[in-house]
C-alpha cells in the first residue's frame, strides 16, 4: 500500500505544483503573488471556505471523538451552522469596509476603524498562533497518517518535511491565488472521499447497522444521548463527567470556537479577496451549511462507529487511533485504505497551508511593509513574502516534529482565542457605539478567561503557584464562552459609559456610508425581527438546552405512552431536522435579506487613517534609528 | 506587459480552467476506485458508480462552461475523444480476448460507455442546437469548405 499511497500522494502534490505554476505564469504582477489581485473568482471562496471551516474544525479529532462520544459529539457538527450565520452577518460588511477604505487585512481595518495599535499587536499575536502552532498542530497529525497507512514505513518527521516542502513550494511559486484554487479542489475532494469512505464501510463493514442497535462509545457513555443540559463539573482533568462531556451548554459553547475559524486573520483575508457576487452567498447556504454539515452529520458517525467497532479495546480504555481502520480498509481494496489516508491526508493539509499563506502575506503586509521596511517596491513585497514563506515553513514543520505536544497547546486554544475579535468586527461592520477602549478592556478579559480554562493557563499556574480549583472547560462550558460571556458583558458595560468618546467621530464616517450606500433595507423591520426570533428559537432547539428533547422525542413522543423502535436513534433524527431547518435559515438571511450577496461595485473614497495611506511611512522612532544604524555598518 | 482587458481575459481563462480541475480531480478518483473495485469483484453496482462518476465530472464540466459562457477548449476536446476511444478499444479488445471479468459485466459497460457518449452529444444539441451540433463533426464539408478557399480562381 505504501508505493501506492505516495504514488497518490505525489499525484496531487504534482497538481498542486502545475496548478501553482499556471498561476505564476499568469500573474499580471507582483502584487498578485500577495493577494491574489482581490478578486479570487466567487466559486473559489465557495468551495475553499468550506474546506478551511470543516478542516479547521479538526476533521482528524471530529471521527475519533464521535467514536469514543457517538451522536452526542455528532451534534457539535450542527455548529457548523451557526459559523454559516455569522459569516452572513459579517463577510460582506468586512467586504464592504475593506473596498472603502483601501485596507486589505483584518488588522488593518480594525486598527484603522479603532486608531489603536494594540489592537494590530493582538491581531498579530493571534495571526501567529494561526500560522504557526495551530498549523504545525495539523502537520503534525499529517505525519501521524501517513506513518500509519505505510505501516511504519515513512517515518513521522519524514512526512512532515516532505509534505512542507510540497506545500511550500506550491505557496511560492503561485501566491495566494494558487493556494486558494488548489484548497477549492481539495474541498471537493474532501467531500467525495468522506462519501467514499462511508459508502465502503457500510457495504463492506456493516457500518449501517451499528446505528439501529448499539452505537459503539466508550464506557460510561451515553452514545445515542446528550448527557444533559448542563453538568456542575470542575473541568476535564479534574472532576468526570457522567454519561459524557457533551451536554447542550457544551455543544452550544463548542460552536463558539467554529465562529472563531471565520473571525481568523486568514479567513477575513480570503474573504477580503474575494471578487464581488454571490460567492458569499453560495458558500454559507449551499457549501456549507448544506454540504458540509450534511456529511458532517449523516456520514462522519459511521466513520466514527467504524473506528470503534474497528478496536473494542482501544475504545474501552480510550486510546483509539485511525490504524485498526486502515488495515480493516487494506483488507478490502488498498485503493479504498488509500482514499482512507487521503482523506485525512487533505483535511490535515488544508489549514497547513491555508494558514501558513495567509501567515506569511499578512506579517509582509501588516507588519513589514508597514513598519520594518515601509518604502518596499511589489517586487520587493513578494520577495519578503517568499522569504517569509519559507521561514514559516521551516518552524512549522520544526515545531510538528520536535514540538509537538507545545504544538497541541498552542494550537488548542487559538479558535477560542479568535472569537474574542468578535465584538471588535461587531463593531466595525454593525454596532457604531462600541467604543476602542471596551473593545481592548473586553479582549483582555477574554483572553485570560480562555487561557486560565484551557491547558496553557493551567499547566503554567499550576506549575508556577498553587493548584487551581477547576479545569479544563468547567461546568462543560467550552473555554471559547468563557472568554466571549466575559468580553461582552465588559465590552458592552464600557461601551455604555464611552458613548461620546474622542474616536466616535472616526468610526461614524464608515458607518455613514454603509448607512447611505449599502443599506440593509430590503425586507419590513417587522419581517426582520420576525427572522431573528425564529433563528433564536431555532438556536435553542437545535444546539441551545432544548437539545436535549431530541433524545427521546421521535422514539417517546410527548402526550403518548408508546415507545416507538426507529430504524435510527431519535437524536440522530432531530439533528437531521433541524440542520434542514439551519440550511433554510442561512438562505433566508444570506439570499432573502441580501446579507451576503453583493451587487454594486465599490470604489475606495474613506481613509480612516489621515494622511497614511496602508503602505506609509509609520516606522517608529526607535526602530528606525536602529535601522539606520545597521544599514550604515 | 499586458493590458488590464487582456490580463482579466488570461485570469478568467484560468479560473475556468482550475474549476474544470477541480471538478475532475475528485471524481476521476471516485470513478477508477469504484470501477478497479467492480472489476475485481464482477459487481455491476460499482462499475455503474463508475460511470455515474465520471457523468457528474462531464456534468461539473458543462457547469463551468455555462458559468464562464464558454465551450470546451480543443485540448480538452481532444484529450476527452483520446480518453474515451482508447477506453472503448480496451473494452472492446479485453471483449475479443475473452476476458471472462469483462464479459460478465458487458452489459454495465457498454451502457456506461453509451450513456458517455448520449451525455455529449445531448449537450451538444442543448448548446448548438442540432444543425451545428452535426456541422460540429461534419469534418468533410469542412474539408471541401477549406479546400475550396485555398484553390486559386479559375
Amino acid at each position: 500500500m505504501t508505493a501506492l499511497l505516495i504514488a497518490v500522494l505525489g499525484f496531487f502534490l504534482a497538481y498542486a505544483i502545475y496548478v501553482a505554476t499556471l498561476t505564476a505564469r499568469q500573474s499580471r504582477g507582483p502584487e498578485d503573488y500577495l493577494d491574489g489581485g482581490g478578486d479570487l473568482p466567487g466559486w473559489c471562496f465557495a468551495f475553499a471556505a468550506t474546506g478551511i471551516l470543516l478542516s479547521a474544525l479538526g476533521l482528524y479529532d471530529h471521527h475519533l471523538l464521535q467514536a469514543l462520544f457517538g451522536l452526542q459529539y455528532n451534534h457539535v457538527a450542527l455548529g457548523i451552522i451557526l459559523a454559516a450565520l455569522a459569516g452572513a452577518v459579517v463577510q460582506k460588511r468586512l467586504w464592504l469596509a475593506a473596498r472603502i477604505t483601501g485596507l486589505r487585512t483584518l488588522g488593518d481595518l480594525i486598527g484603522a476603524y479603532y486608531g489603536s495599535t494594540a489592537l494590530r499587536i493582538l491581531l498579530l499575536i493571534l495571526l501567529l498562533l494561526f500560522t504557526l502552532p495551530f498549523a504545525a498542530q495539523s502537520l503534525g497529525r499529517l505525519g501521524l497518517v501517513v506513518e500509519a497507512a505505510s505501516q511504519g514505513q515513512v517515518p513521522r518527521t519524514g512526512a512532515v518535511w516532505v509534505m512542507a516542502v510540497f506545500l511550500f513550494l506550491g505557496g511560492v511559486i503561485g501566491g495566494w491565488r494558487a493556494v486558494i484554487y488548489v484548497i477549492a479542489g481539495q474541498t471537493l475532494l474532501l467531500l467525495t472521499l468522506i462519501a467514499l469512505t462511508t459508502g465502503v464501510g457500510a457495504l463492506t463493514l456493516d457500518w449501517i447497522a451499528v446505528l439501529g442497535g448499539d452505537l459503539p462509545a466508550a464506557p460510561g457513555v451515553l452514545a445515542k444521548q446528550i448527557p444533559g443540559v448542563i453538568q456542575y463539573s470542575s473541568g476535564l482533568g479534574k472532576e468526570a463527567t457522567s454519561g459524557g462531556i457533551w451536554t447542550t451548554t457544551a455543544i452550544l459553547s463548542a460552536a463558539l470556537p467554529l465562529v472563531g475559524i471565520l473571525l481568523s486573520p486568514a479567513f477575513v483575508f480570503l474573504a477580503i479577496t474575494t471578487a464581488r457576487g454571490k460567492g458569499f452567498a453560495f458558500n454559507q447556504v449551499w457549501m456549507t451549511s448544506g454540504l458540509g454539515v450534511g456529511a458532517m452529520l449523516l456520514l462522519t458517525p459511521l466513520i466514527g462507529a467504524g473506528i470503534g467497532l474497528a478496536q473494542p479495546d482501544a475504545l474501552a480504555e480510550g486510546t483509539i487511533s485511525y490504524a485498526s481502520l486502515l488495515l480493516q480498509f487494506l483488507a478490502i481494496d488498498q485503493l479504498y485504505a488509500v482514499g482512507l489516508a487521503l482523506m485525512l491526508v487533505t483535511a490535515l493539509q488544508i489549514p497547513v497551508a491555508v494558514f501558513a499563506q495567509a501567515g506569511a502575506n499578512l506579517f509582509v503586509i501588516e507588519l513589514f511593509g508597514r513598519y520594518v521596511m515601509p518604502g518596499l517596491s511589489a517586487r520587493d513585497r513578494r520577495l519578503a513574502a517568499r522569504v517569509t514563506l519559507a521561514v514559516v515553513f521551516v518552524l512549522i514543520a520544526a515545531l510538528a516534529s520536535f514540538a509537538p505536544l507545545w504544538a497541541e497547546i498552542f494550537g488548542a486554544m487559538t479558535l477560542s482565542l479568535s472569537v474574542q475579535f468578535f465584538p471588535a468586527i461587531l463593531g466595525l461592520c454593525w454596532v457604531r457605539w462600541i467604543s476602542r477602549g471596551a473593545v481592548i478592556t473586553g479582549l483582555i478579559f477574554g483572553i485570560l478567561l480562555v487561557v486560565f480554562t484551557e491547558p496553557l493557563g493551567l499547566i503554567l499556574f499550576e506549575g508556577l503557584f498553587v493548584e487551581l480549583p477547576w479545569g479544563r472547560w468547567p461546568l462543560t462550558i467550552h473555554s471559547a464562552a468563557w472568554g466571549l460571556a466575559f468580553n461582552l458583558a465588559a465590552c458592552l458595560l464600557i461601551s455604555i459609559f464611552t458613548l461620546s468618546a474622542p474616536d466616535r467621530s472616526n468610526r461614524e464616517r464608515l458607518h455613514a456610508i454603509f448607512a447611505r450606500d449599502h443599506k440593509q433595507g430590503a425586507s419590513s423591520p417587522a419581517l426582520r425581527t420576525a427572522l431573528w426570533s425564529l433563528i433564536l428559537i431555532w438556536a435553542f432547539f437545535a444546539f441551545g438546552p432544548g437539545a436535549i428533547l431530541g433524545n427521546w422525542f421521535f422514539s417517546e413522543p410527548i402526550f403518548s405512552d408508546t415507545a416507538l423502535t426507529l430504524a435510527m436513534p431519535s437524536l440522530w433524527i432531530w439533528q437531521i431536522v433541524f440542520w434542514f431547518l439551519g440550511v433554510f435559515f442561512v438562505w433566508w438571511l444570506a439570499y432573502q435579506a441580501r446579507l451576503s450577496i453583493i451587487e454594486m461595485p465599490v470604489k475606495t473614497h474613506l481613509s480612516l487613517e489621515e494622511g497614511r495611506s496602508s503602505f506609509g511611512q509609520l516606522t517608529p522612532g526607535f526602530f528606525a534609528r536602529i535601522l539606520e544604524r545597521v544599514a550604515k555598518r | 506587459m499586458q493590458s488590464k482587458d487582456e490580463g482579466e481575459a488570461v485570469i478568467g481563462r484560468l479560473d475556468r480552467h482550475v474549476l474544470v480541475l477541480s471538478f475532475w480531480l475528485p471524481l476521476g478518483f471516485l470513478a477508477l476506485a469504484l470501477f478497479t473495485r467492480g472489476l475485481d469483484l464482477g459487481n455491476h453496482w460499482l462499475v455503474a458508480g463508475a460511470f455515474v462518476a465520471v457523468l457528474v465530472g462531464f456534468l461539473g464540466h458543462v457547469i463551468a462552461n455555462a458559468v464562464y459562457r464558454t465551450f470546451f477548449t480543443s485540448r480538452e476536446l481532444a484529450l476527452g475523444l483520446v480518453v474515451y476511444l482508447l477506453a472503448l478499444l480496451s473494452f472492446l479488445l479485453a471483449l475479443l480476448l475473452g476476458s471472462e471479468r469483462i464479459e460478465a459485466l458487458f452489459a454495465v459497460i457498454g451502457l456506461g460507455f453509451l450513456a458517455l457518449a448520449l451525455g455529449v452529444i445531448a449537450y451538444l444539441v442543448i448548446h448548438l442546437g442540432v444543425r451545428r451540433a452535426f456541422e460540429a463533426f461534419d469534418v468533410i464539408s469542412d474539408f471541401r469548405t477549406r479546400r475550396k478557399l485555398e484553390e486559386p480562381d479559375s
